[in-house]
């Protein structure tokens, strides 16, 4: 029980992290990712919707008869957005600003409802919540990452602090949609040759 | 027909208590929001126009009721007051105008022996470089120090006369309100 845990919780890191294993949840992926804060704020936003939505789900999986479980969950994801966008607006006007329209764009995001319908319909609650929990962080760093990178290059900064040389001139390319994709399919080829030489060196994986 | 009466009762139970939840989260973040708003929206506008208070003019905030709207339900106006020594000097109006394109808000600063103490524009959407110049200091500043009574009007931006004549509009009407309610505001 405690390692399949642990592996449901270690699967969304690497092996089917979502924008680059499973390429899902591209849409606030290419968005929001201008900078290294938005890019968390976004993941963070998503990981609370992801874990609460899977628990709920999860719990109520024997009560949702099949034919009305899409709807089940919709309403179930779309509350928990609703109070990570009241919440955020309360107490992070500047990360709302910024995200604005991504927020309630969370209900339609793909990643979680696809792990309702394809994970915490079937599983139980810890299972769920540790899947939830794991695939949330991996898109958050994912995001996180993307975010550093464009920041870097774009803006010439890292967190709002410049780190780039007096004469660096950003490329201001990569803070428009064109760059996000440039910069995503990098990190893609990445993840993928770092699997493939893994894969060599472990023989048949 | 069983299952049918459990998918009704399931999703009506799913909704009702989604619909709980959430008008007590809004009940909860109501007040931050509002203040939130004010505080990030209006306040660097309110700081541009008011200079030396010892206060804080958006806790001070008032709302005074101008007239009602066609529905007959009161329209309300905030004031910022800058206050030093506890009396108002000063009080920060938002005023609208019809611009090129949509309303222009303008925070108007107006001070007690009825000058203007400065402008800065709120919200606007202005053609990107050409009506947008209105919000430039080169613009703004043209209305620091004028008298606040009356229509004023100042040199427009050539080029952008709508929006320039929307931001005297929004001035005007926030001087008038200034005008009106001379009595309550300071």
């Amino acid at each position: 029980m405690a390692s399949s845990v642990r592996d449901e919780f270690t699967k969304g890191l690497w092996r089917t992290v979502p924008p680059f294993r499973l390429v899902l949840g591209l849409c606030p992926t290419l968005a929001v990712t201008t900078s290294g804060i938005n890019g968390m704020g976004m993941g963070l936003a998503t990981t609370f919707v992801l874990i609460f939505s899977n628990l709920f789900v999860s719990l109520l999986r024997k009560l949702i008869p099949t034919q009305v479980r899409i709807a089940s969950f919709i309403v179930i994801i779309a509350s928990f957005v609703v109070i990570v966008e009241l919440v955020m607006q309360a107490y992070f006007y500047q990360l709302f600003k910024v995200l604005g329209i991504f927020i309630p764009l969370i209900v339609v995001n793909c990643i979680i409802l696809g792990r309702a319908e394809a994970f915490a319909s079937k599983q139980s609650a810890i299972l769920s919540l540790a899947d939830g929990l794991g695939i949330g962080i991996g898109f958050t760093i994912s995001l996180f990452i993307l975010g550093l990178i464009r920041e870097l290059l774009g803006a010439g900064t890292l967190l709002d602090i410049p780190v780039m040389w007096a004469s660096f001139e950003p490329f201001t390319f990569m803070l428009k949609p064109p760059g996000a994709f440039v910069a995503l399919g990098i990190l893609l080829a990445l993840m993928n040759l770092i699997s493939q030489l893994q894969a060599r060196k472990g023989g048949s994986r | 027909m069983r299952v049918i009466i459990r998918m009704v009762v399931v999703l009506t139970a799913i909704c009702a208590a989604s619909g709980l939840t959430l008008s007590v989260i809004y009940r909860v973040t109501k007040t931050p929001i509002e203040y939130q708003t004010i505080k990030f929206v209006k306040e660097p506008a309110v700081k541009k126009v008011l200079t030396g208070y010892e206060n804080d003019p958006i806790l001070d905030r008032v709302k005074l009721t101008i007239g009602t709207d066609e529905r007959g339900r009161p329209v309300e106006l905030t004031i910022f007051p800058a206050k030093r020594n506890g009396k108002t000097f000063a009080v920060a109006i938002e005023g609208k105008g019809k611009g090129y394109h949509g309303t222009i808000g303008v925070m108007v600063g107006v001070s007690r022996d009825e000058t203007l103490t400065g402008i800065a524009i709120t919200t606007q959407s202005e053609t990107p470089g050409i009506g947008s110049r209105v919000t430039e200091e080169a613009f703004t500043s043209r209305f620091a120090g004028l008298p606040a009574k009356g229509e004023l009007s100042v040199d427009g931006i050539s080029g952008a006369t709508y929006s320039s004549r929307g931001v005297m509009a929004a001035v005007n009407q926030a001087v008038s309100y200034a005008t009106k309610f001379k009595g309550e505001l300071f």
